[in-house]
């Protein structure tokens, strides 16, 4: 009997070990959706951009042997989701529609994180005559399909009462829909923040964008788990997210805004043409990661209104999407509770 | 449905010998497909598999009635059959001449048919970037992509189909003193119909190719562009109403293809 | 009918020279706009940039084992469905008309499918390229068991052969030549497939790769550089397939 328990004591011990390192992953695989110019794998825009820019999980799960994988999608929102269908990814950003198509099309993520407000923008050849969209109807448009520029065109178009119908619809990836608009091969083209590049190449004009109305029209970011990770290991994602909010407490100083744009110039967009961009806008408030009533209200707005341009088909429960345990306690732990406005469900500054 | 062997009155075969007459080939051509949604309809009620990655049938069906229903269908359609249309006839109106004089002289032979064959060595989508670059991405390069596509099966197997003729042949007609065109109407012809349609057949297979590859790429509207369309929103049920479509295309030009071919072998053979 | 040897015939080259002396020509007259028709040394340059650091065998590397691999998975695949069908006349009535629909899909059709299927890396690749591979093998394996002439059957009859050895000694031989054509179709039809493949599945290292960079950077040398590789690939393919057809009909013609 005790000779028994002296091959099996080894034996739990061993067993006892590799149930704890179970308790970590070998590898956590983030994806984002945003690739710099010629397809380098350097996003822009947020503060998850700039902890990839700066490896900062790298450094973070450094000396738990953690391997981190960083997957840069050129084919956007739609691409991260194709990997997020197969189980390829663990935490990923995506923009508003994409997202909401993932989640309402069964894919099972939970939403962590804000991540800003971001511009469209509606770009034509600089020889061209066209003013205004009335002025483009029937001609070629270039758009992105599946992708949060695509729904933040739609709803500028119901504005104006015009459909995706009234023109002709091309989806194109940002190098390609680029390089259409250089030879004039498409008459416009709806694309985001690398907008001013093409402007300042002297490529293309601004016709309309959403700067003035951002809250209401631009596309809102979001920091998702896969919720199959975020169940086995949410001491990990507490972790990811700490990191994150460090990061978003950073990129929202004020002082550090020149380093912010730096970073994301990383990409190979011209640091002038992204400080267009954000010109005139509350960077704080465009970083801030909280999960608030006027946030969580622009999702349900976003979700019904996709749903109205059948461009989603489905509904997305926010209740049961969201997470905002990890936001809260990182909040404590990085001592930002009150760092960022909280604004209620009209847009008016609560608490 | 047994066979009572048709001759049972003639032999002494007992009456219990008997097997199940097999089931007319109709029948059993659609075995295959109803088990095959049977488990796809299985496979959604059991879990196996969620209901975005497999969408139910009834949803395929669905959406297919809405597009019909709204004409998006008939307008997709129409454009990518026109493309088709336009880029088949194109290719015939190179690939034919081409065939024919590559096949009558080995002259044209040795100068063109090398080059030919190098240039066909490239598929139609390695020419894609090239052509964009060219010519942009208005039907013309649909068109074009869609001839390219037709012109080599077209003019490899009208070449061959010359290539075959017996020598005798052109000796009877030589004999006959008939006259070159006579030659051509007559005898030519009729000979390189087999061959034309084996070439049409495979023209026809990649013209539908090279438009659903040309479509995914930079089109707005047609059949690939709303296979994008699905693609990139995520709708599987659009993304099968597609192939289902595009299935029904190549069925029915293939069957109308096969009639077509009858005939006109059967104007053949009794014109011999 | 003569097989003439083209390459050895001068002027087979005669209109390939004059393309190319027209080309070399209108760049140095500044004839074309340089960025729509670069000069032939550019490209050439390019050719040799790419040599150098490496990417064109990276390229070929990765382009070469996908194919290689979609081309066994679909060939093996299809090979056993054909044998099956070969063999047995329901299994022919069963699955042919399933199985011809199937064929009358437009290749390109099934990318969007297999990329919400499998995503966009390697597997969905090469599952694509194995479809390629897949229809030839199992029509000519099944044509060639199919046609295993009456009289060998009688043979292995009146051999008394058991089962294993009427297919190793009878059957295969007998449809090799026939299995060999489709496997030779495969060897084209996955290479198409592969270009198919690395074009709209992105990501990865592939010989497809400076033609679509080339479009996206307004490149006309790398696009035309990556057009020439696929050609030479292309060249290499066909005169494998020819060299296995032509070993094909020597085993037929020594039935």
């Amino acid at each position: 009997m005790k000779n028994v328990l002296k091959t099996l004591a080894p034996l739990a011990l061993l067993l006892s070990l590799g149930a704890q390192a179970a308790e970590n992953p070998t590898v956590i695989r983030f994806g984002s959706p945003i690739v710099g110019t010629g397809n380098r794998p350097v996003a822009y825009g947020s503060y998850y951009a700039t902890a990839q820019t700066k490896a900062l999980f790298e450094q973070e799960f450094k000396k738990d042997g953690i391997r981190v994988e960083w997957n840069n999608f050129k084919g956007a929102g739609p691409a991260v989701n194709e990997a997020v269908a197969n189980n390829l990814l663990d935490i990923t950003w995506e923009g508003d529609l994409p997202a909401l198509i993932g989640k309402a099309g069964g894919l099972n993520t939970r939403l962590i994180l804000a991540s800003g407000f971001l511009n469209t923008y509606l770009l034509v050849p600089s020889n061209s005559t066209a003013e205004t969209l009335e002025d483009l109807k029937g001609k070629k448009v270039a758009v992105f399909k599946g992708t949060a520029p695509q729904l933040s065109a739609a709803k500028i178009l119901a504005e104006h009462n015009l459909k995706e119908r009234d023109f002709r619809t091309i989806s194109m990836d940002g190098n390609t829909a680029t390089a259409a608009l250089t030879t004039g091969d498409v008459d416009a083209i709806w694309t985001g923040s690398s907008a001013y590049q093409l402007v300042d190449r002297g490529v293309g004009k601004i016709v309309l964008d959403t700067r003035a109305r951002s809250y209401e029209l631009a596309s809102q970011g979001f920091v998702l788990a896969n919720e199959q990770f975020e169940q086995k290991y949410p001491h990990i994602v507490q972790r990811i997210v700490n990191v994150l909010v460090k990061e978003a407490v950073w990129s929202s100083e004020a002082a550090n805004k020149s380093k912010v744009l730096q970073l994301w110039a990383k990409s190979g967009i011209p640091y002038s043409s992204l400080a267009r961009d954000i010109e005139g806008i509350d960077l704080k408030r465009a970083q801030s990661p909280l999960l608030d009533p006027f946030f969580l209200a622009n999702i349900k707005r976003n979700a019904e209104q996709a749903k109205k341009l059948n461009l989603l088909l489905g509904d997305v429960n926010i209740d049961e999407w969201q997470k905002p345990d990890y936001l809260q306690q990182a909040l404590k732990e990085v001592g930002a509770e009150h760092y960022w406005t909280t604004y209620n469900a009209q847009g008016q500054p609560q608490g | 449905m047994t066979t009572l062997t048709s001759t049972s009155a003639l032999t002494s075969r007992p009456l219990w010998r008997w097997r199940p007459a097999p089931l007319p080939k109709v029948v059993l051509a659609f075995i295959l497909p109803i088990t095959l949604l049977a488990l796809w309809q299985l496979a959604l009620q059991q879990g196996w598999a969620s209901p975005h990655i497999l969408p139910p049938p009834q949803k395929v069906l669905q959406r297919l009635w809405a597009l019909a229903q709204s004409g998006d269908l008939s307008f997709h359609l129409l454009t990518s059959l026109t493309r088709v249309g336009w880029g088949f006839l194109f290719g015939l109106l190179i690939g034919i001449p081409l065939g024919v004089v590559m096949g009558l002289s080995r002259t044209a032979e040795s100068y063109l048919m090398p080059t030919f064959k190098a240039l066909s060595l490239i598929p139609p989508l390695g020419w894609i970037p090239l052509l964009i670059l060219l010519v942009g991405i208005e039907e013309a390069l649909k068109i074009i992509v869609i001839s390219k596509a037709v012109v080599t099966p077209i003019t490899l197997n009208i070449f061959k189909g010359i290539r075959i003729i017996p020598a005798g042949f052109f000796e009877v007609a030589k004999v006959n003193r008939l006259s070159g065109w006579q030659t051509f109407h007559r005898l030519i012809l009729p000979a390189t119909v087999p061959s034309l349609f084996t070439g049409v057949r495979y023209g026809l297979s990649n013209a539908w190719m090279a438009l659903v590859a040309v479509e995914l790429l930079a089109a707005s509207e047609g059949i690939g562009y709303l296979l994008v369309w699905g693609r990139q929103l995520f709708q599987l049920d659009l993304v099968m109403a597609c192939i289902v479509i595009i299935g029904l295309l190549g069925l029915s030009c293939d069957a109308l293809l096969a009639r077509t071919e009858q005939r006109l072998l059967n104007w053949r053979r009794s014109a011999y | 009918m003569a097989t003439t040897r083209h390459h050895l015939d001068p002027r087979a080259w005669a209109l390939p020279a004059l393309l190319v002396g027209l080309w070399a020509l209108s760049s140095y007259l500044g004839w074309a706009n340089p960025d729509l028709l670069p000069s032939p040394l550019l490209v050439l340059d390019t050719a040799y940039a790419h040599w150098q650091s490496g990417e064109l065998t990276t390229g070929l590397q990765a382009s070469l084992i996908r194919d290689l691999s979609g081309f066994v998975a679909g060939s093996l695949v299809g090979f056993g469905l054909g044998a099956l069908l070969g063999v047995s006349r329901l299994a022919e009535n069963l699955v042919t008309p399933t199985f011809n629909t199937f064929k009358q899909i437009a290749f390109f059709a099934w990318i969007p499918l297999l990329s919400m299927w499998f995503g966009q890396g390697e597997l969905a690749k090469i599952i694509l390229i194995s479809m390629a591979a897949f229809i030839p093998v199992t029509l000519n394996t099944f044509e060639g068991i199919r046609s295993v002439s009456r009289e060998l059957a009688e043979v292995s009859q009146v051999l008394a052969l058991n089962r294993r050895q009427i297919w190793l000694k009878l059957i295969l031989p007998s449809a090799a030549p026939q299995i060999f054509t489709g496997l030779t179709l495969a060897l084209i039809y996955s290479w198409l497939a592969t270009i198919g493949a690395e074009y709209f599945l992105s990501a990865g290292a592939g010989v497809t790769n400076p033609m679509l960079d080339g479009r996206e950077q307004f490149d006309m040398a790398l696009v035309i550089y990556g057009m020439l590789v696929i050609a030479l690939l292309g060249a290499l393919f066909n005169a494998i397939a020819v060299h296995l057809e032509r070993r094909a009909q020597r085993w037929r013609s020594h039935l």
